[in-house]
């Protein structure tokens, strides 16, 4: 327990050097996360519903953005 | 739960209540009371998710005020704390802002810091750089501030500023050192803090007025379907 609670003050550190070697696109992940959550949250009531519609429109928004980025790419790739 | 039709009834028949304000869940039909709807969207506004945990609608103000503020924290831990500022001059106007005032209270401090360095005072609240907007070429500071930046900003020296007394005159363009020194992380906190405070505007509508979803038959069966499987 002791050596598991000192680590804590280093762990803002160890985390942003972690977060240093993340390619910048993974960042959007967590945003779609959480666009997909709040959006799911504000058109159901109930948390089953909300937790179904949330996988939904993750997929759809993933989806839709994995698409575009895929033509950027490929444009990219062509020029 | 009682449905929304029941308590339009219940309010109906006893004329000394003050008729409730409900919104139909899209889920089961069922009541959800918004109480005071105004006063809701202020609160969902200055706290996301208070507005719903004021309306009793525990789980989802829990869910929001988790969601929002934490990837509104994160945005400015990533972007070193420097990406949440109000500045409206010629050549620096922060349009960024107007997004990311939807977060509520928490990015407010940035209009008091904005306000007191553009008044009289000419530096921010306490002389501290917490959402403080950065410095533009020619711009006067108070002297305390000057030092103070001076000392505590790696990128500025004395040197950067003009002796005004009783001012000083700053010389540099002090969002393209954050830019240089912070890189992608610039944008990218710049860019969680925003999407946090215009999704709560979908929560402030959602406290205001009950849930956006209206749910088709397709829906139903396909969700039936799926739980009898």
């Amino acid at each position: 327990m002791i050596p598991f609670l000192t680590t804590i003050p280093a762990a803002p550190i160890l985390l942003a050097a972690l977060v240093d070697h993340v390619p910048g696109i993974f960042f959007g992940l967590p945003l779609v996360a959480l666009a997909s959550l709040v959006f799911a949250a504000t058109h159901h009531e109930d948390p089953a519903e909300i937790r179904f519609a949330t996988v939904h429109w993750a997929v759809w928004l993933g989806g839709i953005l994995g698409l575009v980025l895929a033509a950027v790419l490929l444009l990219g790739w062509f020029s | 739960m009682a449905r929304g039709s029941d308590i339009l009834l219940a309010s109906a028949r006893d004329k000394t209540k003050t008729p409730r304000i409900v919104a139909v869940s899209p889920d089961d039909g069922s009541a959800i009371d918004l109480r005071n709807p105004a006063l809701a969207a202020v609160l969902a506004w200055a706290v996301p998710g208070l507005g719903h945990l004021y309306q009793g609608r525990v789980f989802k103000g829990r869910l929001f005020m988790g969601a929002i503020l934490g990837t509104f924290l994160a945005g400015m831990w990533l972007g070193g704390g420097k990406v949440v500022y109000a500045s409206w001059k010629p050549g620096d106007t922060r349009w960024a802002f107007v997004c990311q005032a939807g977060a509520g209270l928490v990015a407010m401090p940035a209009v008091v810091q904005a306000l007191q360095l553009h008044g009289v005072a000419k530096q921010p609240l306490f002389g501290s750089m917490f959402m403080a907007p950065p410095l533009v070429a020619g711009q006067y500071v108070s002297r305390g501030y000057a030092d103070r930046l001076a000392s505590a900003d790696q990128d500025i020296d004395a040197e950067d500023f003009f002796d005004r007394p009783p001012l000083k005159q700053f010389r540099g363009e002090q969002v393209s050192h954050w830019q240089r020194r912070l890189g992608r992380w610039f944008d990218i906190g710049t860019l969680y803090t925003m999407l946090a405070g215009m999704l709560n505007v979908l929560v402030i509508y959602d406290a205001w007025a009950g849930p956006l979803g209206t749910p088709t038959d397709a829906d139903r069966k396909s969700r039936s379907a799926l739980q009898k499987t």
